[in-house]
């Protein structure tokens, strides 16, 4: 038996997601992406040159994964201030560099376009809004 | 010190990659439902890496299975995107068995 690949298993899955969340966070957040862009670099950096002088297989596989991931998540941060600009994700009007891409993207939107189920056909611009899922709270301060 | 982290992390990263078409194809031609498969398909894979004696081998084929287990989580967004005009949407998708059982189910995402 050999848990090698269970190891790569759990690592990339854990990776991918904390990644995927913490992107879209610290996107929406920061006022600088080039920061938190530099930050991960050099996690990554540091996260594989852990893994070159570890003697344990399992920690090698492990951190040799965190660190190309961290790697494309700095990319990831990038990509995701660009699916902003196209109203792919949603834009943090507290955010100064969000109200920015709100005034020069007519794309650009504060609505999360995909926080609904599928309805089993195409949708239109002026549609989409509406299907849209709101939070309790925001249904009942319209009752 | 040796670089077999780093290269297990590079070709992690390419077989990761190999997700993006396995979610939209997968979208496109069967419907979100699909994620029921994939997820039990991503589980086989990973249960087979135990399996498998030679430690870099064992690594691919697990790290295959966890792309497919993400994938299953990606289906229902992108099923979304592709009712939004974002990707091509299919309107005559494969029925795969058990679909009308797998409809009435929470599809997963993360």
């Amino acid at each position: 038996m050999n848990t090698l690949g269970l190891v790569a298993a759990i690592t990339a899955f854990l990776t991918i997601w904390i990644g995927h969340v913490a992107v879209r966070k610290i996107e929406a957040n920061t006022r600088v992406i080039a920061i938190p862009m530099l930050v991960a670099i050099v996690l990554g950096l540091i996260t594989e040159y852990c893994s070159l002088i570890t003697d344990n297989r399992s920690l090698k596989t492990a951190l040799g994964i965190l660190g190309i991931t961290l790697l494309w998540d700095a990319f990831e941060i990038y990509r995701q201030q660009n699916r902003i600009k196209h109203g792919h994700a949603p834009a943090n009007p507290n955010n100064p560099r969000h109200v920015k891409i709100l005034a020069e993207y007519s794309t650009a939107t504060t609505l999360n376009l995909l926080k609904r189920d599928p309805i089993g056909r195409q949708v239109s611009p002026e549609e989409a809004p509406k299907l849209i899922h709101h939070e309790e709270h925001e249904v009942s301060q319209r009752s | 010190m040796n670089t077999f982290g780093i290269f297990i992390g590079i070709i992690t990263f390419l077989i990761i990659g190999l997700g993006f078409p396995l979610v939209i194809r997968g979208e496109r031609y069967f419907g979100y439902w699909v994620w029921v498969y994939m997820m039990s398909i991503g589980f086989l894979i990973i249960l087979a890496s135990l399996f498998v004696q030679t430690d870099w081998l064992s690594v691919i084929v697990g790290v295959i299975g966890a792309t497919f287990v993400w994938g299953s989580t990606e289906l229902k967004e992108q099923a979304i995107r592709a009712e939004l005009g974002w990707f091509p949407f299919n309107a005559n998708k494969i029925k795969l068995p058990f679909t009308e059982v797998i409809k009435k189910w929470k599809a997963p995402h993360l």
